[in-house]
């Protein structure tokens, strides 16, 4: 940006100052959930990687998913999940011009957030 | 500060004439990790801690192990793509947003490759 | 990498509180100021009002202060009523049109910060040279093909009404610097506003340009930097839809590929 600013002029405060926004903070927990799940992504992976080497590799790799810290963060994957995936059709809805008056994007944003919670109880409950 | 006129800079290197065929992918990608995402994780909650007898038995059975080829492929397509516009929205400086690009690619490519290689080696 | 946080010469510091009148109903305003001429760097100054005294606007209250308080209070107004767009700002953490923004709107002190993420020429003004030039570059205009009617070019009633929501736009910015791609990216996306205008002529029945507008369009960072985050409709202080018009652009990219 700094190409933009002819002269020495100070930049406008931005996002200290500016107010928060239903649809802005799901548009951020979208992203921070979307970059989170690839640490999920990489253990699942070594998980199956391991399965496929050795009894005894897999061992270590299953140990260390079902371990207290291990399980921390499937369960914090599994939020993420269930947050990225209901936005995400939140998002494909959107894609076809549905669904952006201002009452239905906040409706929708309270649904996918309380939503998120409940989804990932119910998978933890039935798995 | 060089002087450059406003037409100029605003016009900067032209239009790429591209992004769509990003997008579409995005989306083609998150419409089929809809289904696969449900498909995946039902078998792979049970297997979780099943001991690994189990996991091999349950994915040498073609059904869970297609899915899960499928998935990876899915997954880590739409993961590239999605990280793609993360560096591309804050790394600014075109050498480190190259590497960053490049280092993405080869990332997904790699663990999404080894996802379904392993899932192969065990169903066959 | 981006900067998430103002660069040095750009941190505000506590300015000068300035006296405060007698009265029920006062109410304090904190206003962002910069003086090019000073080498300081930008200051929040506060000052008091009495509302019994004043209009109900916090254009008034702007205009009270320049008056009766402070003369070198600057900030952009005009027609008072919404239709010139030239008092857009941050008011109360959202931007929208200091005229059309009722003091009772507000709780608590009235926070008035410039358009964020813009270089600040002076007070409330912020430099809007690069947002013009890219509306500009949109060409915000009828581009025909056809020899010109004799009398003029036709429309009809239906298609006239594919304009309503978009043509009321007053160009005054507050879309595209609510925008958190337009702060980070705003040197190579073009931002709400842009994209409305471009929408604009682009369905216009009347317009032969439409293949060459979204050529133009087609690029990661002029169009596809929007992640539908919103912030746009949810500030527009003529309720218009930027994000809508923004979805639908992207449609058309889809439909002339499938």
């Amino acid at each position: 940006m700094a190409d933009v600013n002819r002269g020495n002029r100070p930049l406008s405060p931005h996002i200290e100052v500016y107010r928060w926004q239903l649809s802005m903070l799901t548009s951020m927990t979208h992203r921070i959930t979307g970059v989170g799940l690839t640490l999920g992504a990489v253990l699942v992976v070594w998980w199956f990687l391991a399965a496929s080497t050795s009894a005894e590799y897999f061992a270590t790799a299953d140990a260390v998913l079902t371990s207290w810290f291990g399980s921390l963060i499937l369960i914090g994957s599994l939020w993420a999940l269930c947050f990225h995936f209901l936005n995400g059709i939140r998002h494909l809805v959107w894609d076809t011009g549905r669904g952006l008056e201002l009452e239905s994007t906040k409706k929708s944003g309270i649904v996918v957030l309380a939503g998120s919670v409940v989804l990932t109880i119910v998978t933890l409950l039935v798995i | 500060m060089s002087h450059l006129t406003d037409k100029k800079r605003v016009h900067g290197l032209g239009s790429a004439k591209d992004g769509t065929g990003h997008f579409i992918s995005q989306r083609v990608t998150a419409i089929a990790l809809i289904p696969l995402v449900v498909l995946f994780i039902v078998p792979f909650g049970y297997n979780l801690g099943a001991g690994y007898d189990h996991v091999i038995e349950a994915y040498s059975h073609p059904v869970n192990a297609i899915v899960a080829i499928l998935f990876f492929i899915a997954l880590f397509t739409h993961l590239r793509l999605g990280l793609q516009v993360v560096i591309e929205d804050y790394v600014h400086g075109h050498g480190a947003r190259t590497a960053l690009l490049i280092a993405n690619t080869l990332f997904c490519w790699l663990f999404g490759l080894t996802g379904v290689f392993a899932i192969a080696k065990i169903a066959l | 990498m981006v900067e998430f946080t103002l660069p040095k010469n750009s941190r505000m510091t506590i300015g000068k509180t300035w006296p405060k009148p007698q009265g029920a109903n006062v109410r304090a305003f904190k206003v962002y100021r910069f003086d090019p001429d000073s080498g300081e760097n930008p200051r929040v100054d506060t000052y008091y009002i009495d509302l019994d005294d004043c209009g109900p606007m916090i254009l008034d209250a702007l205009i009270k202060i320049k008056t009766d308080i402070d003369p070198t209070l600057t900030f952009r107004r005009s027609c008072r009523e919404g239709i010139c767009g030239s008092c857009a700002m941050n008011i109360d953490g959202i931007n929208t049109l200091a005229c059309l923004h009722g003091m009772d709107d507000v709780k608590g002190d009235v926070k008035i910060y410039p358009l964020p993420h813009m270089p600040v020429v002076k007070d409330l003004i912020p430099d809007l040279t690069h947002f013009y030039a890219q509306h500009a570059s949109i060409m915000p205009w009828l581009e025909t093909k056809t020899n010109r009617p004799a009398k003029e070019w036709r429309q009809s009633i239906e298609d006239r009404k594919k304009l309503d929501g978009l043509y009321e736009c007053v160009m005054c910015a507050s879309c595209s610097t609510s925008c958190p791609s337009y702060w980070w990216n705003g040197d190579r996306y073009l931002g709400p506003a842009a994209l409305l205008h471009a929408y604009r002529w682009i369905i216009d029945s009347r317009d032969e340009a439409t293949g060459e507008r979204l050529d133009e369009l087609e690029d990661p960072f002029k169009l596809y930097r929007c992640h539908t985050i919103m912030n746009c409709t949810n500030t527009c202080p003529k309720g218009l839809n930027p994000a809508k018009a923004i979805a639908e652009i992207k449609t058309m990219m889809v439909e002339r590929r499938v």
